[in-house]
């Protein structure tokens, strides 16, 4: 007997299903997004930009380039399955289903989490072959291969559990885009992903600390680097609370009913 | 033994509208049990809240004794539910939309494969299996629409008018079908604007309208409550109908060379009022007896002669439609 029933790993699996059939559309896009980053932001400014130490700024950047991608491909994926199953009502199969509620949340935040998680590795992956295939760059390496782990595992299911507030909450697909461009990306942006926070004036530092973002993308630079402003402990409990109480809500939305049922 | 459905002052209100007004009802296991009603009576509503698709506003509900909202999985495991509008997953092969709706039901692997494949076989587009649903014909997705249904081998098989703007052939099959699985000991809802449909496979219907049960009885009895008409061709018809005595007589009219009588029962009446016209010199050359259709009676009570409007939806509207 297995601890989780066969209709919640049917989900799951369906739900793996639906991005693993279309490698073009899911892996190929951030592929190329990050690779074009790396080359310009890495290779061909990377000399010229210094974030202070030994750091190399493609070094630098990459740990921000996996957040950015295992993030929104996350949010992205548990908010459009929802609302593409709304908008289509094919999400009544899952809602007439005999799981709980929680196994219905629980089961697109896992293979949500699954696919920002893969992005990750991708994106790291792709690091790890510009810096071996450029003879002049120190390959990638991880300081704290744990917390590297931790951290791209907690914060993919922190934004599947976003994204699945997200895609109860469209009414339209111009809702997912808004979302998606106008509020994750500006946060991700402004979250240390491409300079170090000891650039910015005081006071935008502290403006910068209210952003969650900073504390994933320093957390990850943490685990890939060892240098960070801000201690990865504090923010993987803080990050692993968030989680908690967003899948939480998730769970209460689905009971509710809310985008759902009338 | 508990009831397949059980409800009690079920309401259900959409702002102002109210789409359920106290519906109590009660589908014993293993009945057929059809849902009639106009358009908006709130069929659909009174379905989607025994799987879970619409939350009551007030009432209860139960599915074999579970409660729709407390024991919610217990409720929707029994269930198969063929609902009015298409709602598949059109991303995945309709045999793998299948193989996933059985998982949900604790069927998996080999066993959930030949599920999918008997259903598939069962309505009989088993070779469309690797087809999206998009790609099946408007008669196949309804199949297929009953096929999911059936594929969890549900106790209680509701289907929200499963054939509606379906070929006859289609609706023959689909009655079989269904008919079959009721032989079996499936307890089946059937909705339906197709008043011959009811008639033909219900052991007992509810009649509703405006959110409220008017009737619920067997189609017999229904059609008991009516006048059956009988039409009598007369060698030289005369201008007024001729008097005849007999208290079960409601209506008697000239109607070109023949004699329409309306009465409650008319194959006993008929005997009588032959005789009685051949007494007064009238000779009867055919006769013809119709039973009161179950749509005469449907349609005073609800007041609603649906065959004006239906055809705006439905151009293709049979024959014995409401
Ligand atoms: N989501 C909704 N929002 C607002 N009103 C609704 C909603 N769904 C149904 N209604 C209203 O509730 C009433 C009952 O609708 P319902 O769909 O249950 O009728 P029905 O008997 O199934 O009709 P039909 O034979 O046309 O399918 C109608 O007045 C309808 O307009
Ligand atoms: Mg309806």
């Amino acid at each position: 007997m297995s601890v989780v029933s066969a209709g919640w790993r049917t989900l799951v699996h369906r739900e793996i299903l639906r991005f693993v059939r279309r490698p073009r559309n899911t892996f190929l896009p951030p592929a190329i997004t990050n690779a074009l980053y790396l080359i310009v932001f890495g290779v061909i400014l990377g000399g010229r930009i210094d974030v202070g130490g030994d750091v190399t700024y493609i070094h630098f950047i990459l740990p921000g380039l996996v957040v950015l991608g295992a993030v929104s491909d996350a949010f992205q994926n548990a908010s459009f399955s929802i609302f593409h199953g709304r908008w289509n009502e094919y999400i009544h199969e899952v809602q007439t289903a005999p799981l709980s509620y929680t196994e219905m949340v629980i089961a697109y935040v896992v293979a949500s989490a699954l696919r920002g998680t893969l992005i990750a590795v991708l994106i790291t992956g792709v690091g790890v072959l510009f810096t071996n295939l450029i003879p002049s760059m120190t390959p990638v390496e991880f300081a704290h291969p744990v917390y590297v782990v931790a951290f791209v595992f907690v914060i993919t299911l922190l934004f599947a559990g976003f994204g699945v507030i997200g895609g109860l909450w469209a009414r339209d697909f111009d809702h997912l885009t808004v979302m998606n461009q106008f509020i994750i990306r500006p946060l991700v942006f402004f979250g240390a992903v491409f300079y170090p926070l000891s650039t910015l004036s005081q006071f935008w530092q502290s403006v910068s600390l209210l952003n969650p973002m900073v504390y994933m993308v320093e957390g990850v630079r943490f685990a890939f680097l060892d240098i960070s402003d801000i201690s990865p402990v504090v923010s993987l409990a803080v990050l692993a609370g968030a989680t908690v109480v967003v899948v939480a809500i998730d769970v209460w939305l689905f009971k509710r009913g809310f985008g759902l049922t009338d | 033994m508990s009831l397949a459905i059980s409800t009690t002052d079920l309401e259900k209100s959409y702002g102002s509208v109210r789409a359920l007004d106290g519906i109590s009802l009660a589908v014993e296991q293993g009945e057929f049990f059809g849902l009639l009603g106009p358009n908006g009576a709130g069929k659909t509503t009174f379905i989607n809240i025994l799987v879970g698709l619409v939350r009551k506003s007030d009432g209860e509900a139960s599915v074999f004794g579970h409660d729709v909202e407390s024991e919610y999985r217990a409720a929707r495991d029994r269930i198969g539910l063929a609902p009015q509008e298409f709602n598949v997953d059109r991303f995945f092969p309709i045999r793998e939309v299948l193989t996933h709706k059985a998982g949900y039901h604790g069927i998996t692997g080999e066993e959930a494969k030949a599920r999918a494949d008997r259903a598939l076989r069962t309505v009989g587009i088993y070779d469309k299996r690797n087809t999206r649903f998009d790609w099946l014909s408007g008669g196949m997705k309804r199949r297929f629409m009953l096929a999911r249904a059936l594929v969890s081998d549900p106790d209680l098989l509701i289907l929200d008018e499963p054939t509606a703007g379906v070929d006859v052939e289609l609706r023959h099959d689909l009655w079989e079908i269904i008919t079959e699985l009721n032989d079996d000991g499936t307890t089946i809802l059937l909705t339906t604007h197709y008043i011959e449909e009811a008639e033909r496979l219900c052991d007992t219907v509810a009649i509703m309208d405006q959110g409220e049960k008017l009737t619920v009885a067997s189609p017999e009895s229904l059609m008991a409550r009516g006048n059956d008409t009988i039409r009598l061709r007369l060698e030289s018809p005369p201008t007024r109908p001729p008097k005849i005595d007999d208290e079960r007589i409601q209506e008697m009219t000239i109607e070109g060379e023949s004699l329409v009588v309306t009465a409650p029962t008319g194959g006993e009446v008929a005997p009588a009022l032959v005789r009685s016209l051949d007494r007064q010199g009238h000779t009867v050359v055919d006769m013809d007896i119709s039973r009161t259709s179950l749509e005469e009676v449907f349609v005073s009570l609800t007041g609603t002669d649906e065959a004006e409007t239906a055809p705006e939806t439905e151009p293709a509207a049979p024959e014995g439609m409401l």
